[in-house]
């Protein structure tokens, strides 16, 4: 009787933390997880007749890794991916120190809801007016045409992804630096003040290595973004050249050839998943000295 | 090495500040506002000067069969979405909460980490799993993986809430005599009711604005976003930009009624 | 004649291996204010969680009225507390906190808000039944706790430091009335506190613990006259401890060498002590007496005062002895009257062999 009632309440306490955690494990493991490794399994099947095959084959993994298709995209989407993170990490810095360190909470607080805004904002729109700015007869080259200069050709080029990479990473670089200056101990730059270190010296040798890791967070999620990214190399870029988001996009939509999407889907997270750890070994490593 | 100097460069220094500032922000900014500029313009095509004040690129949006039916489906998805993510996301955050067990990290990873994997890769992922199990191009589908990706969001924002609540309340309320269930009915859930409602909102906005993963796996059941990208393909439409708009006031109005919630909680804690 | 409501049987608790309670056995009476008193970490506030549930002993059992409950879910027992942080539900009303209790035992609403008001009412608060509980000042607050604590009518009600959260001038006042609230009701309280002045003040017995163990049990009165061991003693820093060594001990009394010379206690020792034991020997300090000069009596030690600290009523005379010892004389002001000292005085204390006992070192 008594260690039946023991039993019952640790039954009951089981009981409700099983179905509590459940939904999301059940969720996440069938909708998320599943997918995910049903891809990587997909790398290993084969297409005949345009008809999916379960096989196990290196056919795919041979193909894609051997392709120049697929190198030249792999590198061209690694460094303009690179680029993107290291503009917009610079291009943010000073606008991130303006808000953190110079402006009042109110001011701070009314910036820093603008930068949620694109967030809640359509991608594809914004970079639809994108295309519009820098069309060839677009607002940007009148206004050159304007001054008495020349215009300038940025839709389908490189410069035109990267246009769509910094409207996509630019506020959330911003944030992120934010936090990261926000972290900073105010009473070290103060110090540092007192000892007549100049406003750029401290920033400098004060500032920038105590936020390090936000800062290099924030380069990490732009490379991220940047690397992930679509819609930019594909409507400002012209897919001149193609990104590995745009291999993958063709080989699934008119190649129909899932596999060797899966291939590159590997690839990709593969180096997603190198690049943060690297980052972040270098931001939290470092600090040790 | 005076004072004066040193004031007149900081001067200086914080001037061009706050002009690169105001660049970066128009430069973010500047495609919002075009966006919704040229939703009214009169003209076919978006350039100065502006050529009159219009409703046609909005008449043709709701004139529009396919973009109609797309709106149904967003408002479909977003409904479905926003209640069911933001109850596993609940849940999660209670589990966060609440208990302690062996594989604890692996569990919280599995409910938070979905949004950091590209979308693009996402969408693929989803096709080919969806596809074998027959779950491609119906709108449960697109629902399936939207809440996939938008209950960590539910997740951070009610565990944030939870944090708040002191160690003591839910014990308090077993030793007055209330069960698991009817602590977390009574207690729990009215105690993170602005964070739940919150993230209500919010992964109702994160659903409504998904373009790339519903792009995949829609198939005949297109979302608005889905049909904007495939407009965005065809020629230069004010209507995307009529529709943007749309979407824009839309998902502002969630996430400032989110805020609002919450900030509401903050004011009535004190 | 008592009966015995609440029995602590064998009681350990260990958080991952480190042990935090260990074998308590205390046996409390129905209607009886105890008190489980000690310094922070002492234990006493797991005890309690375990009564109520929150915590599961590791061994040992818990009976109320004799029915083994230690197994029980928090919510099967009935046991309310009242929180230190009084835990009250920040988005209920008050009303609604005090009904709280109620509801989960099924009363029906209109039920529930007649009984809540009454005890709004009994605890002065009816004014704020529709206050939230953070409109409400510390007092108010812990009104409410009880009121929601005690709206159930239990017979056993837990009490987690309830003043150590009030302002000085309302602690006082707080004790008053939850002595009268016991008196009145005529229930069993269990209440932790660290502070010896609201134990002795409010508790019919008090446990004292230490590292878990209990160190003594008793009424006030008893352990202020006798502590059980030194760091009972100590810890209610109301006597001189001093280190001595056994010369000789026979049925007449015991004699003992001390760094101030030869002491001797009449009171028969509980335990016979050995001849050359070290023992702390414990002068309660209002029992040492202040002289001007030596009078051929037993226990007389010269001295010099060093400090005369006044604490109210009463003031303490600080003597450094010559043996290097410092011995605490509490005296009424009345005594300084008849008697004055000054800082400086050379001066004899001394204290009746009878009211000075041993203790293990």
């Amino acid at each position: 009787m008594m260690s039946q009632k023991h039993a019952s309440y640790r039954a009951d306490k089981r009981r409700f933390a099983v179905l509590i955690g459940a939904p999301s494990l059940i969720w996440q493991l069938v909708f998320f997880l599943l997918p995910l490794l049903f891809l990587v399994m997909m790398t290993f099947w084969s297409v005949r007749n345009f008809r999916l095959q379960p096989d196990f084959t290196l056919a795919n993994w041979t193909m894609i890794l051997n392709a120049g298709f697929f190198r030249s995209a792999y590198l061209y989407t690694f460094s303009i991916s690179m680029i993107t993170a290291a503009i917009a990490a610079v291009a943010a810095f000073p606008v991130a120190y303006l808000i953190s360190f110079r402006l009042s909470p109110a001011a701070q607080r009314m910036l820093m809801g603008l930068l949620v805004i694109p967030f809640f904002t359509s991608l594809p729109v914004r970079i639809y007016s994108m295309q519009i700015f820098f069309s060839p007869s677009g607002l940007i080259n009148s206004a050159l045409i304007g001054v008495g200069l020349s215009p300038i050709t940025v839709l389908n080029t490189p410069v035109g992804a990267l246009v769509g990479y910094l409207t996509l990473t630019m506020p959330l670089v911003i944030l992120l630096q934010i936090f990261a200056l926000n972290g900073v101990d105010r009473q070290l730059v103060e110090a540092a003040h007192n000892l007549r270190c100049g406003k750029f010296r401290t920033v400098i040798s004060i500032i920038i290595p105590s936020a390090r890791v936000g800062l290099v967070i924030s380069f990490a999620m732009a490379f991220v973004f940047a690397f992930g990214d679509y819609i930019s190399p594909q409507f400002l870029g012209g897919s001149n050249p193609p990104t590995l988001s745009i291999l993958m996009a063709d080989q699934v939509k008119s190649g129909n050839h899932w596999p060797r999407a899966s291939v590159v889907a590997m690839t990709m997270i593969f180096t997603l998943m190198a690049m943060m750890g690297l980052l972040l070994k270098f931001a939290y490593g470092r600090s040790g000295r | 090495m005076t004072k004066r100097t040193g004031s007149i460069g900081d001067t200086l220094t914080l001037l061009s500040l706050r002009g690169w500032a105001f660049i970066v922000f128009a430069f973010i900014f500047a495609p919002i506002v075009s966006m919704a500029a040229f939703s009214f313009n009169a003209d076919r095509f978006p350039s100065l000067p502006w050529a009159g004040f219009s409703l046609t690129w909005y008449e043709q949006v709701f004139a529009d069969p396919m973009i109609r039916r797309g709106l149904v489906n967003s408002l479909l998805v977003a409904l479905a979405v926003a209640p069911l993510s933001t109850a596993i996301g609940f849940l999660a955050a209670y589990v966060d909460h609440r208990f302690q067990f062996v594989g604890k990290r692996l569990y919280m990873a599995l409910a938070s980490l979905p949004p950091t994997v590209p979308v693009v890769i996402m969408g693929v992922a989803m096709l080919t799993f969806q596809g074998r199990i027959g779950l491609s191009g119906t709108l449960f589908g697109i629902i399936a993986a939207h809440v996939v990706i938008s209950a960590p969001f539910a997740m951070v924002l009610i565990r944030m809430r939870l944090a708040e609540l002191g160690p003591d309340i839910e014990a308090a309320a077993w030793n007055l005599g209330a069960g698991p269930w009817a602590t977390l009915r009574e207690v729990v859930i009215p105690f993170c009711a602005p964070a739940i409602l919150a993230s209500i909102f919010i992964t109702a906005a994160v659903s409504f604005d998904e373009f790339m993963i519903a792009w995949f796996i829609s198939g005949q059941n297109e979302t608005l976003p889905v049909r904007v990208l495939a407009l965005l393909q065809g020629q230069v439409s004010p209507r995307i930009n009529a529709i943007g708009t749309l979407v824009f006031t839309t998902s502002m109005l969630l996430v400032i009624l989110a805020q609002a919630l919450a900030f509401r909680s903050k004011a009535g804690r004190r | 004649m008592s009966v015995t409501i609440l029995e602590l049987d064998g009681l350990s608790k260990s958080f991952d291996k480190q042990s935090a309670v260990s074998d308590v056995s205390i046996s409390v009476q129905k209607g009886e204010f105890i008190a489980l008193m000690g310094p922070s970490g002492c234990g006493k506030t797991t005890t309690l969680r375990m009564i109520a549930g929150l915590d599961a002993p590791t061994e040992g059992q818990i009976r109320i009225w004799g029915r083994d409950v230690s197994q029980d879910a928090p919510w099967r027992r009935d046991t309310p507390l009242v929180w230190q942080s009084y835990a009250l539900f920040p988005f209920m009303s008050v009303r609604r906190n005090v009904e709280f209790g109620l509801k989960q035992r099924g009363m029906i609403a209109k039920d529930r808000t007649v009984k809540a008001d009454e005890w709004l009412e009994r605890m002065g608060i009816a004014a704020f039944a529709e206050r939230m509980p953070h409109q409400l000042s510390g007092g108010q607050r812990q009104r409410v706790a009880l009121a929601r604590a005690l709206a159930t009518e239990p017979e056993l009600l837990l009490l987690d430091e309830p003043l150590s959260a009030l302002d000085p001038h309302l602690k006082v006042s707080m004790q008053t009335e939850l002595v009268r609230l016991h008196r009145e009701l005529g229930i069993t309280f269990v209440c932790v506190t660290h502070s010896h002045s609201e134990a002795f003040a409010m508790a019919d017995r008090v446990v004292i613990m230490d590292k878990g163990t209990v160190q003594q049990i008793g009424a006030p009165q008893q352990i202020h006259r006798r502590a059980d061991n030194r760091f009972v003693a100590e810890f209610l820093g109301a006597s001189n401890i001093l280190d001595v060594k056994v010369l000789y001990a026979d049925a007449s009394g015991v004699a003992a060498d001390s760094a101030i010379g030869r002491l001797s206690t009449q009171a028969p020792a509980l335990k016979p002590v050995q001849v050359g034991e070290a023992l702390s020997l414990v002068v309660a300090m209002d029992r040492v007496e202040i002289a001007r000069s030596l009078s051929g009596a037993v226990n007389q030690v010269p001295g010099r005062i060093a400090m005369m600290e006044v604490m109210g009523a009463s003031i303490t005379a600080i003597v450094e002895t010559e043996g290097g010892v410092t011995l605490r004389s509490q005296l009424s002001s009345r005594d300084i009257e008849s008697n004055p000292l000054a800082v400086g005085d050379t001066v004899v204390a001394s204290w009746d062999p009878a009211s000075a006992y041993f203790v293990a070192h």
